[in-house]
C-alpha cells in the first residue's frame, strides 16, 4: 500500500522539520514494514516554471526556434523544437543538471550545455512525457511542449512544488499490515504517526447527511446473514454528472498509484485510501427495482466482474443482487452490468461491512483479489461505513454541486464490538517487559492511539476504540504490545533470566543421532546427505515398491514427489545414482523421519485417542564403488561401528526376501534381543542396473527409535593376565555354505583356554574347488592362572581341528 | 702356527682399514669367523690336531688374537654404524608432501548438522532441553494449539501441505508445533529448543525451498520478561557472530506471541556498514520472537496468570546459507557430493 506524506500531513501536525525519512524509520521500528521511500520531487530537480520571453527562428533549421527563457532570476538561451511555443508561454524549463527522458523514451539523461546546429542551448523546454507527466497532461502531438500558461503558477518555482508534486511516498508491505484493520488508509496511518511523534491528530470531519424532503423512490436492503454482512448502507443520488475528476483528486490518486477513471469512481477510491473503507457506486438505472439483496450466491451462478472476467459462484459466496441479477461480488468487485458510465445520472452508493473470513475464502477460491477484498479480509470497523458515506456525499456535492440525495439512507446493521474495558496496571506492564514505564507515558501512548483510559486507584481501565476492537485488541497483553512498540523496543534493556540450576533431561535419540553422525563421517568416511521427505512414483516403481501404502500429499505445488517416504533409501539411491557418474566411490548416509501409515505414533491431541502415523527416525547408508563386487561388507562394517559404540549385543540373521529390490542372497536382518531393528543388503543387480548405477550397491537402514531402547554403557574391561598368550593360526578348507559364525562358535566352544578367535582371510578359487572356500583364523590361547605349556596348547589346538573336521569336514590347509 | 696367527691378525687389520660400509664389514667378518669356512674358525678347529703343551700354548694365543680381532671388528662396526646415521639425510630422505597411499575416503557432515550441533551445545550448556517432534503433525498442534484458528489468515500465509484423505494431518509448517506438546509433557518452568525440518507448499527456486530447517526456543517461568527474551537472543547471536553483534527488534505479528517481533542482527560480514550479504542495510533479518500468547500457555495446561515466557524461531537454513555464503538453497537437499564434500 502506498501512503503519501503530503496526504498524511493533512491529518497530523508534523512540524516541517520532521522529514519523511524519519517518519519511515519510526514506522518501521514501531508499526509496519516500509519497503521503500520514494521522493517524488527528486525527479523534478532543476526543473522550474519558466516563461518564454522571446522567440527567433533558428538560422540553420526550419523547425527549430531559439528562445529566451526566464527562470525567475535570469534569461537563458534555449533551442526548442516545440510546435506550439509562443511568446509569454509558461513552460516546464529543465535547466542544466536536470534529468529528462528524450521524447519520453529510454533512460533518464542529465542535461548539459549543448550546441544544436551551431547555436548554444542552456537547458530544454519539455514536453509532458519527457518529465513523467504524460498521464497528467496529455499532449495532442509529438512536437507539442507542455503549456502551463492556464495554471496559476509562479515563474521560477520548482515544478514539483508548483504542481503540488513535492511529495514522498511510503511503500508499505501489505503483509506487515495483516493484523491491523485500522491501518488501511491515510487517516489510520496518521493516527499511528501522531502517537509515534506525540503530535496531535486532526479530527476526521464529515457532515451529517442532509436528506432531501421531496422523497422519490424509497430504496430498501435485505441482508440474509448478518454474520456475513454486519452492516449494509446504501443511498441514492440523482442529477449526477459523470466527468473527469478535479486536479487535486487526480493528484492524490496518482500519488498512491491509482488511475483516475471518473469523478464518482475516483471518490470511492479516494475514500478507500483515505479512511480504509471500501465503497462502491452502482448506476441506478441498471438496477431493477428498489430492493437490494445481500444474499448467498446460487451454485453455478455466473457473474461478469469489472475486470472483464466471468466467475462461476458457489452458494458460500456472498453477492449483492437486485430482483433479477447479481450486481456485485460483495466486498470484492462490482459487476459490469451496473457500472458507472459517462451517461449515468443516478447512482447508488454502497458503504458496507462484510465478514472477513468469507471474503477471504471467496477471493482466494476465485483468485480475485482487489484493494477492497484486501481490506475487508482484515475485519474492518463497521462504524466506518457511516463516516465513509458522509464523506462520499460531501465530495459528490463538491464535484457536482447540482446533485441531490434521493430519499433517505438505508442502514441495515447487526453487530456488536467488544470494547472492553481491559484492566491493566503498571505492575503488569513491568512484569511483562522487565521495564518500568511512567504512568503518564502509558496514558499518553494509549490515548494517542485512540484508547480511552479511566483510572481507579492503581488500576487503569482501557476502553478499546472501535477500529481496534474487531479482533486486534482484546487482552492486556495486546495493550502491552501497543505501549512497548510505541515506547520503543530499543529502549528495553536486554537482561538474562535467572534459573534454578537443574540439568536438562537428556534427549537419548538425539544423542544417538549425533554419535552415529560422528562415527559414520569421521571414522567410516561416509558423507551425510539430506533429502526430501517426499518421493516420486518413478523411483518407487524402479524399486518395485507399491505406492498404495504411502501417505500422499493433497495439494503439492511441486507435483513430482507426491508421496511421504516410508524409507530414506529411495531418495538416497537417487542421489547415489547421480553421484556415481562423477565419483568412483560413493558412500553416503542420512538420518531422518519416515512415515508409516499402518502403525501408530503419538497422540493427535492431548485427550484424543486418535494417533498420528508412526514416524521413526531412521539411519540409512548407501555405498557403491568401482571394482567392489561385494560392497555388502563396507556398510555392514560401518553399521557395526555404530552399534558397537551403543554397547548393544546384536546379531546378523539371514532373512527371507523383505523387499523385491534387495538381493535375495545378500541380505541380513539386524537383530537385538529378538527385535529386528533393520537390514543390511545389496540391491538386486537388475534393480541396480534399472536405476542407472554401474556398480553393485549396498544399503542399510535401521530404526534409531528401536535401537535407542537397547543402548547401554558397556564395560568390557578384563583384568590383564600375568601370563603370556599363545597364538595359533589356522586355515581351513570348508564348504562354501558353512558360515563364519558357525566356525567361530564351534572353535570357541572347544575350551575355556581359547579367549579370542578372529577371521583374518577368506579365499575362494577354482583351484581349491568350486564349492569350497578357505577361511583363516587367529586363535588366542591364554590362561589367567599359569603360563601355558606348549604341549597343553597343542593338545587343545588338536581338539579344535578334530572338532572342525568332524562337524564341517574342514581340512586344514 | 704362531706366524700364521699373527699374519691372520695383520691381514685382518689391514683389510679392516679398507672397509667403508657395514656390508663389506660383514663379509670380512664371515671370511674369518664364519662357522664353516672362516680362516680363524679353521685355525681354531686345527688346534685339535696339536698336542699337549703346544696345543695349550697356541690355544691361549689363538684366543687372545681372536678376542682382539673381534674387538677390532666391533669397534669398526660401531664406527661404521655411527657414520651411517650421519648420512641418513641423503640415504633416507622422503617427500613429506606426499599423502598416505592408498588415499583414505573422507566423510563429511551436512552443513545444517554442523550449525545445528553448535547451537544445540550452546543452548544445552545453558540448561535448555533438546526436544523433537513429529514432522507429520496434527492440525491441532500445528495450528489450533498455537492460536491459529481455523479461519485465520495465517493458514493462508503459510501454504501448507495437507494429506490426501486425512483432513486433520499436515506437514508441520514450523517447529512451533512442538511448543504445546512440550508444555503438556513437561509443564512449567520450561526451557527448551527444537531444531527440525519444516515444510511449506511452495515452488522452489534459488531462494525458496518447500523443505527447510528451523530452530525453535521456549523459555517459561514465573518472571520471564521481554527484556529476558532480548538478552537470551543477544547471547545467541553473539555466540554466532561475535561479541560486538547488536540486536534490533521490530513489531511483527505472529498469532502465538504477544507482543511479537522480528529480529535483525548486525551483519556479520560488514559489521553494519552495508554489503552484498545484507543488501546494504547493515542488518540481517534472522529470527522471529515474542512473549508467548496466553492462549498458547493455556493450550499447554500452563496457567498464564502464574507463568509467562517467550518463544523464538530462527531459520536454521538461513543461518547456514549466510554462514557459508551458499547461493542456492536447493543445494542443501540435493544430495550432491560436490556440494556436501565442502563441509
Amino acid at each position: 500500500m502506498k501512503i503519501s506524506f503530503k496526504w498524511l500531513k493533512q491529518y497530523v501536525d508534523l512540524s516541517e522539520s520532521i522529514l519523511a525519512e524519519e517518519v519511515a524509520a519510526r514506522l518501521k521500528a514501531s508499526t509496519v514494514e516500509v519497503e521503500e521511500l520514494i521522493d517524488l520531487s527528486k525527479s523534478f530537480e532543476n526543473i522550474v516554471v519558466g516563461q518564454v520571453k522571446s522567440i527567433e527562428k533558428h538560422s540553420d533549421a526550419d523547425k527549430l526556434n531559439v528562445c529566451s527563457v526566464f527562470d525567475g532570476k535570469e534569461n537563458w538561451q534555449v533551442v526548442c523544437g516545440g510546435s506550439n511555443v509562443v511568446k509569454d508561454m509558461k513552460v516546464a524549463f529543465a535547466k542544466i543538471g536536470a534529468k529528462v527522458k528524450w521524447h519520453g523514451e529510454g533512460d533518464l539523461i542529465e542535461l548539459s550545455k549543448a550546441k544544436i546546429r551551431g547555436v548554444e542551448s542552456f537547458g530544454m523546454i519539455c514536453a509532458s512525457e519527457e518529465i513523467g507527466l504524460g498521464e497528467k497532461f496529455k499532449s495532442k502531438s509529438e512536437k507539442e511542449i507542455l503549456d502551463l500558461s492556464s495554471l496559476d503558477l509562479k515563474v521560477g518555482d520548482n515544478l514539483a512544488k508548483a504542481l503540488n508534486l513535492d511529495d514522498a511516498i511510503f511503500d508499505i508491505d501489505n503483509k506487515s499490515l495483516s493484523n491491523r484493520p485500522d491501518l488501511w488508509g491515510h487517516y489510520g496511518i496518521a493516527r499511528e504517526v501522531s502517537a509515534l511523534f506525540n503530535k496531535k491528530l486532526k479530527e476526521y470531519k464529515t457532515e451529517e447527511i442532509k436528506f432531501s424532503k421531496n422523497g422519490g423512490q424509497k430504496l430498501s436492503a435485505k441482508v440474509e446473514d448478518n454474520n456475513l454482512c454486519p452492516r449494509y448502507m446504501v443511498l441514492e443520488m440523482d442529477n449526477i454528472k459523470v466527468a473527469d475528476s478535479p486536479e487535486w483528486l487526480k493528484t492524490k490518486l496518482s500519488a498512491v498509484g491509482l488511475k483516475s477513471i471518473n469523478n464518482i469512481v475516483d471518490i470511492t477510491n479516494f475514500i478507500m485510501f483515505d479512511l480504509g473503507q471500501p465503497m462502491h457506486a452502482f448506476d441506478k438505472a441498471k438496477i431493477f427495482g428498489t430492493e437490494i439483496f445481500v444474499r448467498k450466491a446460487k451454485d453455478g451462478e455466473k457473474f461478469m466482474a469489472l475486470d472483464n472476467n466471468e466467475y462461476e459462484l458457489k452458494s458460500s459466496d456472498l453477492v449483492i443482487a437486485d430482483n433479477e441479477k447479481v450486481v456485485a461480488l460483495a466486498g470484492i468487485m462490482g459487476g459490469q452490468n451496473s457500472e458507472i458510465t459517462e451517461n449515468t445520472t443516478n447512482i447508488i452508493f454502497e458503504s458496507a461491512n462484510f465478514g472477513a473470513s468469507n471474503i477471504r475464502k471467496t477471493s482466494t477460491r476465485l483468485g480475485l483479489r482487489s484493494d477492497s477484498s484486501a481490506r475487508f479480509e482484515k475485519s474492518l470497523d463497521p462504524n466506518m461505513t457511516k463516516i465513509a458515506m458522509q464523506k462520499a456525499i460531501e465530495l459528490v456535492m463538491q464535484v457536482c454541486p447540482e446533485a441531490k440525495i434521493v430519499n433517505k439512507l438505508v442502514d441495515e446493521k447487526s453487530f456488536s464490538l467488544n470494547q472492553g474495558p481491559i484492566e491493566i496496571s503498571l505492575e503488569f506492564i513491568k512484569a511483562k517487559l522487565g521495564l518500568e514505564i511512567e504512568k503518564k507515558n502509558v496514558i499518553n501512548i494509549l490515548s494517542n492511539l485512540g484508547f480511552v483510559i479511566t483510572e481507579k486507584k492503581d488500576k487503569m481501565f482501557v476502553k478499546i476504540p472501535t477500529w481496534r476492537a474487531t479482533k486486534d485488541i482484546s487482552i492486556p497483553e495486546d495493550l502491552v504490545e501497543e505501549i512497548a512498540r510505541v515506547y520503543g523496543y530499543s529502549k528495553i534493556e536486554a537482561t538474562l533470566p535467572t534459573f534454578i540450576i537443574n540439568p536438562p533431561e537428556k534427549n537419548k535419540l538425539r544423542d544417538l543421532e549425533r554419535k552415529a553422525q560422528q562415527i559414520l563421517s569421521k571414522t567410516c568416511g561416509f558423507t551425510e546427505s539430506y533429502s526430501y521427505s517426499f518421493v516420486s512414483p518413478q523411483i518407487l516403481q524402479k524399486l518395485m515398491l507399491n505406492t498404495e501404502n504411502h501417505l500422499e500429499l493433497n495439494n503439492p505445488i511441486a507435483k513430482d514427489r507426491p508421496y511421504l517416504r516410508r524409507s530414506i533409501l529411495p531418495n538416497l539411491l537417487e542421489s547415489l545414482e547421480k553421484n556415481s557418474h562423477e565419483f568412483d566411490e560413493v558412500a553416503m548416509f542420512e538420518i531422518g523421519q519416515v512415515f508409516h501409515v499402518e502403525e501408530s505414533g503419538v497422540r493427535m491431541e492431548e485427550k484424543s485417542d486418535e494417533l498420528l502415523p508412526r514416524q521413526d527416525t531412521m539411519l540409512s547408508l548407501v555405498y557403491s564403488a568401482k571394482n567392489n563386487k561385494v560392497p555388502f561388507f563396507e556398510v555392514k562394517s560401518a553399521l557395526e561401528k555404530v552399534l558397537a559404540e551403543c554397547g548393544v549385543d546384536f546379531s546378523w540373521q539371514e532373512s527371507e526376501i523383505i523387499e523385491n529390490y534387495l538381493h535375495p542372497a545378500r541380505l541380513s536382518k539386524v537383530v537385538i534381543n529378538d527385535v529386528e531393528i533393520g537390514i543390511v543388503a545389496e540391491l538386486h543387480p537388475a534393480v541396480q542396473k534399472n536405476i542407472g548405477i554401474d556398480n553393485r550397491v549396498a544399503v542399510t537402514e535401521i530404526s534409531l527409535d528401536k535401537l535407542v531402547d537397547f543402548i547401554q554403557e558397556k564395560n568390557n574391561y578384563q583384568i590383564l593376565s600375568q601370563y603370556p598368550d599363545v597364538l595359533r593360526d589356522v586355515a581351513l578348507l570348508v564348504d562354501k555354505k558353512i558360515t563364519n559364525l558357525e566356525l567361530l562358535n564351534t572353535i570357541k566352544a572347544v575350551s575355556d583356554l581359547i579367549t579370542e578367535v578372529e577371521l583374518f582371510d577368506v579365499f575362494e578359487s577354482d583351484k581349491i574347488g568350486k564349492d569350497k572356500k578357505s577361511m583363516a583364523y587367529h586363535i588366542t590361547y591364554s590362561s589367567s592362572e599359569k603360563t601355558l605349556e606348549t604341549e597343553e596348547v597343542e593338545k587343545v589346538h588338536k581338539q579344535v581341528l578334530e572338532k572342525l573336521q568332524k562337524s564341517f569336514g574342514a581340512e586344514v590347509r | 702356527m704362531k706366524d700364521k696367527l699373527s699374519k691372520i691378525k695383520k691381514d685382518f687389520e689391514s683389510s679392516l682399514k679398507k672397509i667403508a660400509d657395514l656390508d663389506s664389514l660383514e663379509e670380512l667378518y664371515n671370511e674369518y669367523f664364519s662357522r664353516k669356512a672362516g680362516e680363524m674358525t679353521n685355525i681354531m678347529k686345527s688346534l685339535k690336531e696339536l698336542s699337549g703343551e703346544e696345543r695349550k700354548e697356541m690355544g691361549a694365543l689363538a684366543n687372545t688374537i681372536k678376542t682382539a680381532m673381534e674387538e677390532l671388528f666391533e669397534n669398526s662396526k660401531k664406527t661404521l654404524e655411527n657414520n651411517k646415521w650421519e648420512t641418513l639425510l641423503e640415504t633416507e630422505k622422503i617427500d613429506i608432501t606426499q599423502a598416505k597411499l592408498p588415499v583414505e575416503r573422507k566423510g563429511h557432515l551436512h552443513p545444517v548438522t554442523l550449525v545445528q550441533n553448535d547451537l544445540e551445545d550452546f543452548f544445552t550448556s545453558m540448561g535448555f532441553m533438546l526436544l523433537d517432534g513429529p514432522e507429520l503433525e496434527s492440525e491441532f498442534y500445528n495450528f489450533e494449539a498455537v492460536n491459529i484458528p481455523d479461519d485465520h489468515p495465517a493458514r493462508d500465509m503459510q501454504d501448507t501441505f495437507y494429506i490426501k484423505n486425512r483432513d486433520n494431518l499436515v506437514m508441520r509448517t514450523h517447529t512451533s508445533s512442538v511448543q504445546v506438546r512440550a508444555m503438556q509433557k513437561y509443564g512449567a518452568p520450561l526451557r527448551m529448543i527444537v531444531p527440525g525440518k519444516v515444510f511449506r507448499n511452495e515452488a522452489t527456486d534459488p531462494r525458496h525451498e518447500h523443505t527447510f530447517h528451523q530452530l525453535e526456543g521456549v523459555v517459561i517461568d514465573k518472571n520471564i520478561t521481554f527484556g529476558d527474551m532480548k538478552g537470551v537472543i543477544e547471547r545467541m547471536v553473539k555466540h554466532l557472530y561475535g561479541e560486538d553483534t547488536q540486536v534490533k527488534l521490530r513489531p511483527k505479528f505472529y498469532p502465538f506471541v504477544e507482543p511479537g517481533v522480528n529480529g535483525e542482527v548486525t551483519c556479520f560480514l560488514c559489521k553494519g556498514s552495508g554489503c552484498r550479504v545484507c543488501k546494504n542495510t547493515g542488518w540481517l533479518e534472522i529470527f522471529g520472537a515474542g512473549m508467548i500468547h496466553p492462549n498458547v500457555l493455556k493450550a499447554g495446561n500452563i496457567d498464564p496468570k502464574e507463568y509467562q515466557g517467550f518463544a523464538f524461531g530462527f531459520g536454521l537454513t538461513r543461518l547456514v546459507m549466510l554462514k557459508y555464503g551458499i547461493e542456492d538453497i536447493r543445494h542443501l537437499e540435493s544430495g550432491n557430493l560436490k556440494f556436501l564434500q565442502q563441509f
